[in-house]
Order: C-alpha cells, then sequence, then structure tokens
C-alpha cells in the first residue's frame, strides 16, 4: 500500500510532468521544403508556411482541457474525489490526443512527410499515468 | 430505488456514449467549384470521410470513448468506478470538442476563398456525447453505494 503522503507526491509530480508539458511540442511533421507543422498544447505553428497555405488560424487550444484537468489534481491534494475526477478527465483527455496522433502519423505517412512525437507528449502521458497512481492511491487512503 | 436508477442512468449513460461514436461529430459543407454541389465533409467516432471517400488514417475517436463509456458500465457495482468513469468520459468529450472548434473554425477561415456559401457545424454526436456525460455524473449522485 503507498501511503498518504507519498500518493501525494505522485499528484504533484503529476502536476509538474502535466504543466512541463503544456510548453513543450506535442507532435510534428515535416514536409519537402522545410515546411513543418508543429502542434503545441496552445497552437499550432506552422515553419516556412508555403504561400497563404492554410488561408485558416490553426489554434486548437488543446491546453483547455488540460488545465482543467490539472486544476483538479491540484485540488486533489486536499480532496481525494477531485484527484481522481482529474486524473481520469485527463487520462480521457489523453486518449483523444492518441487518437489524433495515430492519425496525424498515417496523413504523414501517406504525404510522405517525417512525423516525429515530441516531448510535450510524453510528459503528459507520464504526468498522467504517475497522477493516476496517485488520485487512486489517494482515494484508498481516504476510505 | 435509488440503486435502479442509478443502474439505468449508468446504462444509458454508456449507451448513448456509445451511441454516438456512429454519429457525426462535425459535419463541414463545401462546393470545391461555382456551380457544383457541396459535398460533405463528415467525421464519426469511426470515420472520416469526404463525400464518397474515406479517410483511411481518419482519427478513431470511438475507441477513447467506448473505454471510457466501458468504466462508467462498470461503475454499476461500485460508485468510486463509476465517478472515475463519468469523469474520464467529461475529459474525453472536452478534448474531442476542443479539436472539434478548431476543426470548424480552420474549415470556415480556411475555405471561404473556395466557397463563400460553405457550411460548417457541430453534430449532433458531440451534443449526444455531452448529454451521455450529464447522466454518468447524475447516475453518480443517486448511487448508493458510498
Amino acid at each position: 500500500m503507498i501511503g498518504r503522503p507519498t500518493a501525494i507526491a505522485l499528484i504533484a509530480v503529476g502536476v509538474v510532468l502535466t504543466a512541463t508539458a503544456m510548453v513543450l511540442p506535442w507532435y510534428s511533421t515535416a514536409y519537402g521544403g522545410g515546411v513543418e507543422v508543429v502542434v503545441r498544447a496552445w497552437g499550432t505553428e506552422i515553419v516556412n508556411k508555403p504561400g497563404d497555405w492554410p488561408a485558416g488560424e490553426l489554434s486548437p487550444w488543446y491546453g483547455v482541457p488540460v488545465a482543467v484537468t490539472a486544476a483538479l489534481l491540484v485540488a486533489g491534494i486536499w480532496v481525494a474525489r477531485a484527484a481522481v475526477a482529474g486524473a481520469a478527465g485527463q487520462a480521457g483527455a489523453v486518449g483523444v490526443t492518441a487518437a489524433l496522433v495515430v492519425s496525424e502519423r498515417g496523413h504523414a505517412v501517406e504525404q510522405q512527410g517525417d512525423f516525429a512525437v515530441g516531448f510535450g507528449l510524453v510528459f503528459l502521458v507520464a504526468g498522467t499515468l504517475v497522477a493516476l497512481a496517485g488520485a487512486v492511491a489517494v482515494q484508498r487512503e481516504a476510505g | 430505488m435509488k440503486k435502479v436508477l442509478s443502474v439505468v442512468l449508468l446504462v444509458l449513460a454508456a449507451g448513448a456514449a456509445a451511441g454516438a461514436t456512429l454519429l457525426p461529430f462535425s459535419e463541414l459543407l463545401i462546393s470545391l467549384a461555382p456551380g457544383q454541389p457541396q459535398t460533405a465533409y463528415v467525421t464519426t467516432g469511426w470515420s472520416t470521410r469526404f463525400g464518397g471517400t474515406k479517410d483511411e488514417h481518419g482519427p478513431l475517436f470511438g475507441i477513447p470513448i467506448v473505454v471510457a463509456a466501458a468504466a462508467v458500465l462498470v461503475g454499476v457495482r461500485w460508485r468510486k468506478v463509476a465517478f472515475a468513469g463519468a469523469a474520464a468520459l467529461a475529459g474525453v468529450a472536452g478534448m474531442l470538442f476542443v479539436h472539434l472548434l478548431n476543426v470548424i473554425s480552420f474549415h470556415e477561415a480556411g475555405n471561404i476563398a473556395i466557397d463563400p456559401g460553405l457550411e460548417a457545424g457541430f453534430g449532433n454526436g458531440i451534443w449526444v456525447l455531452i448529454g451521455a456525460v450529464v447522466l454518468a455524473f447524475g447516475a453518480v449522485v443517486v448511487h448508493p453505494d458510498d
């Protein structure tokens, strides 16, 4: 059994990893001509944008739901239920992100682009798993 | 009585979430040339189609939705699992909503020069999914297993 201090420490580490993920690239695809599409929590950057493509603004704001779950994790240090809500919610959000990553990788390969997973996504997944372990432990301690 | 109501709500929530994956999450209509009829670009939980053509690499949002729905269903036995399942479903719905919002606004802004009459909007699937989240949390509230 994990004691409460260890469980709280796991949640804290999960929050720190998640917060780090918010400022690092999640994934990117490089195409010919030096064009690169870099997806982050707070927007998508197109390096060496070719002319007017794409004309629309790529600002997914994927960070919004993750910021909410991270806030719940912080609240989970005092309220066990908030920790569970934050960790489970973040796992759900990561599930959607995983579906997007697999899809984007498929499109990149099809268009002969070079797809790469960024450290942001690695930190996000790690943070979610660590926070989940902490949240389950906190919930068990709470009875 | 509370137990029965909780079970009914959890089953309804899981069923609605699973059913939502079969409905359109977003529907984009565009005419690629003047005078041509509009073609629909439709995303569901299991496929993305542009007219009659299927995107072979379309995102499979149905997978995380079904996993979260399964957790909600397991919550019939344990309230804490029901709560975690409802939270997971909310996380899925939240991230999917943000993604769809981006796809819709990008389509509207990016393709307006191609077809000024283009249409873009959420499909019924996302609303059914959000409804499933509300049902799941409602079930947690009345769940007797504390």
